[in-house]
């Protein structure tokens, strides 16, 4: 009795113990980014910032208040995509002349220039670096094509309030403005421009 | 403005386009003002006026722009290519069929060039061809009211004079509309039509023999048009300041009104480069307002 009470038992437990790994695996199957899901860049809760140096002193900060984007994450790394467009006439750093100024054929020219892009053509792991990818993309500016490659750290994961899949990165890298024709008062103004593009993505 | 800017934009584009203007001279009609202003447009001296104006300013371009990309992206760069073009035709204009076919061909072509941008993201297909068309017939009346203007403007130092004046409005307007790189564009003009200027009053007293020969129109017409296109199209250059801009030569002709003419010479040129003047003034005026030059956020 005692043998079949404990077996009884034993499977019981068995059970419980395979339902729970099943549980886990689920779990752990919405963690880990199911395949070719396709999510869109929520701009309330997205920066791209960038930083230039004036007259070799000081680093004045600006950002840009209209883009969008959409990122495609699958379980083969290489096979992911992102994509960018950035409202070049949204440029914004808290001074309107300033503002003004950067739209101007001088830097930006955001009326012949309206947008800003980037379309990545390679996406890799990190070698060495877990959750970071290195993305490898065409980066159109002034009308410029420059293919430029850069570090992206995937900076959580989670869902939202609707239980909708999150997905946050941020990328720090430099580009020459030069590279790319705007040559307007390089010297008072930095050639090499720091961007900080920090991003909150939800799936579709 | 850095000094290098200085040198470069304004100084070297001064001195190259000086030197030749000097050197045209040597060239000139002893007695050109009473032989006629047909008669100099063909000559040897004719073009080297007009390769003045058109070498100075590709001097100018080259000190601050460096060497123009091709094809062309931006609508600075095409500048370059609106001198070197003015400087081709200038080389025909003495054909009497190439420039009409020429003006009218050049007036199509150019805002399709300049504003191929504007086409792609801005004007749809009916919008982009009532645009294009208009500026067509604006660049085409341009260029003839231009070349008008040369015969229309006493010989000597008043033609210079009025388009330094001109240039140097365009370069305030388009300071004060954002764009300082196009207001330094402007500036060469300034500096070239200052040393004309100059070098008429200096050599005034010897012999009156400058005049802007008619060879000289698509270099000013193109480059004037040009700096226009890019200020009103790119930057931030007010519409009515615009159309005052390009309407202000119109009224070169006031000096063909009777009442005026009765002023006598001297006084009715003043008439006519006052009239000149006024709308370049008042579109200089609707900038500044415009602007918030003297408001809150005046700088930065």
């Amino acid at each position: 009795m005692k043998s079949t009470l404990e077996r009884n038992l034993w499977f019981s437990r068995m059970g419980i113990f395979v339902l729970a790994l099943i549980g886990i695996g689920f779990t752990g199957s919405t963690q880990v980014v199911n395949a070719a899901n396709t999510y869109e860049i929520d701009t309330a809760h997205s920066m791209i910032i960038f930083r230039a140096k004036h007259n070799g002193v000081t680093y004045n900060y600006g950002r840009f208040n209209a883009f969008t984007g959409e990122i495609t994450m699958d379980e083969d790394v290489s096979k992911n995509t992102v994509e960018f467009e950035v409202k070049a006439a949204s440029v914004d750093t808290g001074n309107e002349k300033r503002d003004q100024h950067l739209r101007s054929p001088d830097f930006f020219s955001a009326k012949q220039f309206p947008v800003i892009t980037f379309k990545s053509t390679k996406v890799d792991m990190k070698e060495g670096k877990e959750d970071v990818l290195e993305v490898t993309g065409d980066l159109e500016l002034l009308g410029v094509k420059k293919s430029i490659t850069v570090d992206v750290e995937i900076t959580g994961r989670g869902e939202g309030r609707q239980g909708e899949s999150l997905i946050g990165f941020e990328s720090v890298f430099t580009i020459n403005r030069s590279e790319f024709g705007m040559t307007y008062g390089v010297g008072s103004v930095s050639d090499d421009i720091r961007l900080i593009v920090t991003i909150e993505a939800k799936e579709k | 403005m850095p000094i290098k800017q200085l040198v470069l934009g304004l100084l070297l584009p001064t001195i190259v386009g000086g030197g030749i203007l000097i050197f045209a001279r040597s060239f000139a009609p002893k007695k050109y003002a009473t032989v006629g202003y047909e008669k100099e447009q063909d000559g040897f001296a004719g073009w080297l006026i007009a390769a003045a104006l058109g070498a100075g300013y590709i001097i100018g371009y080259l000190g601050l722009e460096g060497l123009p990309v091709f094809p062309p992206r931006l609508g600075t760069q095409w500048l370059c290519y609106l001198a070197i073009i003015g400087l081709i035709l200038a080389s025909f204009w003495h054909l009497a069929v190439w420039g009409p076919v020429a003006q009218i061909a050049i007036s199509i072509i150019i805002p399709r060039l300049l504003l191929t941008s504007t086409f792609k993201y801005t004007w749809g297909p009916i919008e982009g061809i009532i645009w294009w068309v208009g500026l067509a017939v604006v660049i085409f009346m341009f260029w003839y009211i231009v070349e008008g203007s040369f015969s229309a403007l006493p010989v000597g130092a008043p033609g210079p004079f009025v388009y330094c004046g001109l240039s140097g409005g365009t370069a305030l307007i388009l300071a004060l509309s954002g764009s300082l790189r196009l207001a330094q564009h402007a500036g060469i003009l300034v500096a070239l039509f200052a040393a004309s200027w100059m070098i008429t009053l200096v050599l005034h007293r010897d012999r009156k023999w400058f005049v802007f020969p008619s060879s000289a129109s698509p270099i000013v017409t193109l480059l004037l048009i040009g700096i226009w296109m890019n200020g009103y199209f790119f930057a931030e250059v007010p519409a009515v300041s615009a159309i005052l801009l390009v309407i202000s030569l119109f009224f070169v002709h006031v000096k063909q009104i009777k009442v005026v003419q009765g002023f006598g010479t001297r006084h009715s040129t003043l008439v006519q480069i006052a009239a000149i003047a006024l709308p370049v003034v008042i579109a200089i005026g609707i900038a500044i307002a415009r602007s918030g030059l003297f408001g809150d956020d005046s700088g930065y």
